[in-house]
């Protein structure tokens, strides 16, 4: 399996009257990209698109998800496959990418959840999408009583239709640079590098319900049981994000589509370990499902005669419960692993920081302390809705001051702890 | 013997599952009236903590167990000691402070995070739902 991102680096926006890039900047037309999400029934009249740039005095709230616009240039099947496209593997050909933008879906849903991203100042640190370019999508239910579900799809796929439309618009642009990725088959990655250790990816999903959902190939993956995909076609959009909580380490769907974990999996394949397979699994409700899906996952690990597992988790409480079964049951079944957690250690960081433990995990990576607690100055603009801040998780009442100061615990600003490490703070082995 | 029940304190979920019992208190209260049916022999079913949310971010709590007098189920006991051990060591939201409009959108979320669960263990009929509080636009 082959696939090639060619991409156009966005360092600007603006808005104009045809959507396409050119010397860095990417303009969109904003009646177009109206007319196009506006399509959707299930949206209200006063949808809006705005801008935001890095280092503006611009803060977006309340954040349901993040997209990296891409589009498919050849090869089977398009981007975001089963959720605004069809259901063909992707994976394959080339994939335009606009890097450096996103497009960020935001509005009201239910009184609490989603996140906040500041393009400038302290909180501008602990988001990735204060770097990028973004183009905002301002949304609305066509009916304050609609189906919660209902309406949590109509943005969810605004988000996907926006990111599609705008990369689409730069297709015909000469790249500026073109990454080559390559996935081998399992029958060859069995045969080649027998003197390294085989090591896979196992994949946590949050897959709860409501605001709490992830997709695969549009498939609810609450309703799967584990199953191996190919690196390559997370890159193109396999995995989706329908969740909105909490914003601190949810996985937002351009955290998948640049899942870093992928990437330096990639980059170190054949030279520390031969990186053999991802393995996908969910996270639900019942002890009965975390069994089943933990075993399962587990097996196929052994199945593949895997030494090594890297396994992300996404969300924290209940999920903790399948990181864990995930980590003994492979461990008992001779094969290594790594955790890449978050850690929600109380104000003070004095806590236990997981809810669930086993002597197995003693190789565990953590994206940062949740509930630390950040005071945002007020920013000139606000888009999406500041009177949010007090009822966002992470928030509360009285959060925003006057001033539009906003006091939070890191887990309202969205991407600050990604358990998929996509952060811009860390700490790197000199 | 299967007896399958809900425990929790989510009045307006409570109302619609056919097996319940109701707790007039707090998430901690639910999860410590949890963990004495597991002493007397209950099995859990559900995790006993949320999806995602810290337990200063939701009020209501809702788990499902098989209730039934016999051996302590070490697997449940572990679970409900760690969950209750969270529980303590954050400063609840109480219920009865919460606006409506909030209350019911907390009340909301908890039923669609059980919902699934209910329905695998026959407690709810796929039609019943919980309604959230209507948005306000601007």
């Amino acid at each position: 399996m082959k696939l090639e991102l060619h991409r156009l680096n966005v360092k600007s926006l603006k808005f104009g009257d045809k959507t396409g890039f050119a010397d860095g900047v990417l303009t969109v037309n904003k009646s177009e990209l109206l007319a196009l999400i506006s399509e959707d029934e299930l949206l209200g009249k006063n949808l809006d698109v705005d801008l935001a740039i890095p280092g503006e005095s611009v803060r977006v709230m309340p954040v349901k998800d993040v997209i990296e616009p891409r589009f498919k240039l050849e090869g089977k099947g398009q981007v975001f496959p089963g959720m605004i496209s069809d259901v063909e593997t992707v994976g394959e050909g080339k994939t335009l990418v606009l890097s450096g933008c996103a497009v960020l879906t935001a509005g009201k849903l239910v009184r609490f959840q989603e996140g906040i991203i500041d393009m400038s100042g302290p909180g501008a640190d602990y988001t990735p999408y204060s770097k990028t370019c973004n183009v905002v999508l301002v949304l609305e239910p066509a009916d304050p009583n609609m189906d919660k579900h209902d309406y949590e799809k109509a943005c969810r796929t605004a988000g996907l239709k926006a990111a599609k439309y705008l990369a689409e618009a730069c297709k015909d642009v000469k790249p500026e640079k073109i990454e080559s990725y390559e996935f081998a088959k399992i029958r060859d990655a069995m045969n080649s590098y027998p003197e390294l250790p085989k090591v896979g990816y196992l994949y946590m999903l949050q897959t709860q319900g409501l605001l709490h959902d992830t997709y695969l190939y549009g498939v609810d993956v609450k309703k799967i049981l584990p199953t191996v995909i190919s690196p390559l076609e997370v890159m193109d959009g396999a995995i989706v994000s329908g969740n909105c909580v909490s914003a601190c380490d949810k996985n937002s769907t351009y955290s998948h589509q640049n899942n870093p974990v992928i990437a330096d999996m990639l980059k170190r394949h054949g030279k520390d370990f031969n990186f053999v397979a991802v393995i996908v699994t969910n996270e639900n409700v019942t002890l009965a499902d975390k069994r089943r899906s933990s075993s399962y996952a587990t097996k196929i690990a052994g199945m593949l005669g895997l030494d090594g597992l890297v396994i992300t988790e996404e969300g924290f409480g209940n999920p903790d419960a399948d990181l864990i079964m995930n980590c003994w049951k492979a461990e008992r079944l001779g094969i290594k692993t790594a955790l890449l957690t978050d850690e929600y250690a109380g104000q003070d960081g004095a806590s236990q920081s997981l809810a669930d433990s086993c002597p197995e995990g003693d190789a565990c990576v953590t994206a940062g302390n949740a509930n630390e607690v950040i005071i945002l100055p007020p920013m000139q603009k606000v888009i999406g809705y500041a009177e949010e801040a007090n009822v966002i998780a992470g928030g509360w009442n009285g959060s925003l001051a006057e001033d539009g100061t906003i006091t939070v615990e890191l887990q309202a600003i969205t991407g600050a702890t990604s358990e998929l490490g996509y952060t811009k703070l860390g700490a790197y082995t000199l | 013997m299967k007896n399958f029940t809900l425990i929790s304190n989510n009045n307006s979920l409570c109302d619609k599952v056919i097996s319940r019992e109701f707790i007039n208190g707090s998430a901690l209260d639910v999860l410590i009236h949890v963990r004495s049916l597991i002493h007397l022999g209950s099995i859990l079913l559900t995790h006993p903590l949320c999806g995602n949310l810290r337990p200063n971010h939701q009020p209501f709590r809702s788990v499902i167990i098989n209730r039934k007098n016999g051996l302590v189920d070490l697997e449940s006991l572990t679970l409900i000691e760690n969950a209750v051990h969270v529980y303590e060591s954050c400063k609840l939201i109480n219920i009865h402070e919460l606006d409506e409009l909030k209350r019911v959108d907390y009340a909301f979320i908890d039923y669609e995070l059980m919902r699934e669960s209910l329905e695998q263990y026959n407690l709810i009929s796929r039609e019943s739902s919980l309604k959230p509080a209507p948005l306000l636009l601007i």
